[in-house]
């Protein structure tokens, strides 16, 4: 018979010790000469991980109130604008938003600094009003007077993404890096094989609230990302070609680690924020098993240019070709690197399977799945 | 180069380029008339021209002083993606195939600058040495 196992089963088997954890790239390893049936016999839980550059992210914090009150209307920390457009002392920091006379200077790096302990000067203008009469404050907040410090990312780590190029005769800066002129390099971003969402691409155990590390602590699934498609074309290993699922992630920003939460600045585009996820998958049954195992060159992804405006589609390649540091295209080899960084997504892969063999990390049922048949819409410009 | 104050409204870089055929490439420049100059260049030619143009440049009292372009690499903070090494064709900058650390051999690296713009973390700066 075949093997089926519940996520109590398998929490049960982490309490006592007993769970078999392997890492994405270790199964992988494994699956070239173990079945599916196998792997579903001997090995429980999978550790995924990425470490990417997520523009997509930011940081919740609630100030406190000062006395007399303030009902904060205009905003900034060090400089860069942040909205206050949430009751008095509620404020978003958006990771992209940027410093107006510094554009190498973001909200990502507010945001590493608060997590970091730093102090961060606050600036705030309102109207005034009978409840909240202060018009003016110029104060600094730091991790230990902030009521709270919740990162909301709205769009987490992509179930895959194109290979950026550049046919024109002009160096491109896009947020996929510098993209040298002629096809002179190729860009991508993901961990491939160790990638959350490439390892359950049909998301049947990552679903609002599963639990997951996130940046140095614990954090949530708290829905699907947005821009989330399931509509899309997939190869013949049931993995999407190009960019589809995504996460919105919740997760305590005051017990976050700087070392897995990182500002960063692409030249000419902007401020992005590197985040560290890590997603342990339960090895339910040999269809997960199959799932876990797959490799590198078993995930197909687009290669585009980014020197048209349009971002024509120029071939496909995989991901064991651009993990080797050269892919070819129109008969010419072209030098790749990846804007994530696979060094600190095996770092991720590693703790967390290290937490779930010491008992400490639990894995959660989702309580809802992902919606399905989603496809997206495009922005009509109507006036 | 420094330029003592009575060569400073002097068309040196003209000259240079005009009577000597060298290629000047001006990298930063602070001149005030009346006054001493600085003026960082490079300077590329055939090694007869090179030469001559440094004699003329000693005749007008102006010290020169030989520098090398270098890349300083804060490595303690690299977050190893590797955006630097897709545009560095030397070799200088690579990622480690097995570990996907990158690794940073100084002596292949010719100062081309295009790892300042690329690293997300701006880890790289360039540095002039006295040579």
């Amino acid at each position: 018979m075949s093997v089926q196992k519940s996520f109590q089963e398998i929490n049960e088997k982490i309490k006592r010790g007993e769970a078999v954890v392997l890492t994405a790239e270790e199964v992988a390893e494994m699956g070239k000469n173990h079945s599916p049936a196998q792997v579903a016999e001997k090995v429980d839980v999978v550790t995924t991980a990425t470490f990417g550059p997520m523009c997509s992210s930011g940081m919740l914090i609630n100030t406190g109130h000062a006395n007399p009150p303030i009902r904060m209307e205009k905003a900034t920390l060090n400089g860069v604008p942040v909205f206050s457009g949430i009751a008095a002392v509620d404020l978003y920091i958006g990771a992209t938003e940027t410093h107006p006379e510094n554009p190498a200077y973001g909200g990502a790096h507010i945001i590493e600094d608060l997590i970091a302990g730093k102090d961060v000067e606050l600036v705030a203008h309102a109207k005034g009003t009978d409840c909240y009469p202060l018009k003016n404050i110029h104060t600094t907040i730091n991790r230990e007077n902030l009521n709270e410090m919740v990162m909301f990312n709205p769009r987490n780590a992509y179930q895959n993404y194109p290979v950026a190029v550049n046919t024109s005769k002009r160096i491109k800066y896009t947020y996929m890096g510098s993209l040298l002129p002629k096809l002179g390099n190729a860009n991508y971003s993901t961990s491939g094989e160790l990638s959350p969402l490439l390892n359950d691409p049909e998301m049947r155990t990552i679903g609002i609230g599963t639990r997951i590390f996130l940046g140095g602590t614990t954090g949530y699934v708290s829905w699907h990302g947005t821009q989330f498609k399931t509509e899309v074309e997939l190869n013949e290993h049931g993995v999407p070609v190009s960019n589809a699922a995504t996460l919105a992630v919740i997760g305590d920003a005051s017990r976050m680690d700087p070392d897995f939460i990182q500002a960063a600045y692409y030249e000419k585009y902007g401020v992005s924020m590197f985040v560290g996820i890590g997603i342990p998958i339960p090895v339910l049954d040999e269809e997960m098993a199959a799932r876990v195992m797959i490799r590198n060159e078993q995930i197909t992804t687009r290669i585009l240019d980014y020197g048209d405006p349009e971002h024509p589609e120029l071939g496909r390649t995989d991901y064991q070709s651009l993990m080797s540091g050269e892919i070819e295209l129109n008969q010419k080899r072209i030098k790749t690197a990846s804007l994530s960084s696979l060094y600190k997504a095996r770092e991720i892969a590693q703790i967390l399977k290290a937490q779930i063999e010491d008992g400490s990390f639990l894995l959660s049922e989702p309580v809802e799945a992902f919606p399905k048949g989603k496809s997206l819409h495009s922005l009509d410009v109507r006036i | 180069m420094r330029f003592p104050s009575d060569t400073v409204n002097e068309p040196i870089t003209y000259t240079l380029i005009k009577e000597y055929d060298v290629l000047i490439n001006i990298l930063n420049a602070d001149i005030t008339h009346g006054r001493e100059g600085n003026l960082l260049i490079e300077m590329i030619g055939q090694k007869a021209n090179v030469n001559e143009a440094v004699i003329y440049l000693e005749s007008k009292q102006v010290e020169i002083s030989p520098v090398v372009k270098t890349i300083l690499f804060n490595e303690s903070a690299c977050l190893h993606c590797g955006a630097c090494s897709s545009v560095c064709f030397p070799g200088a900058l690579e990622i480690d195939l097995s570990s996907r650390k990158l690794e940073f051999s100084p002596d292949k690296c010719v100062a081309c600058e295009l790892c300042i713009k690329a690293c997300p973390l701006q880890l790289f700066e360039l540095n002039f040495g006295v040579n």
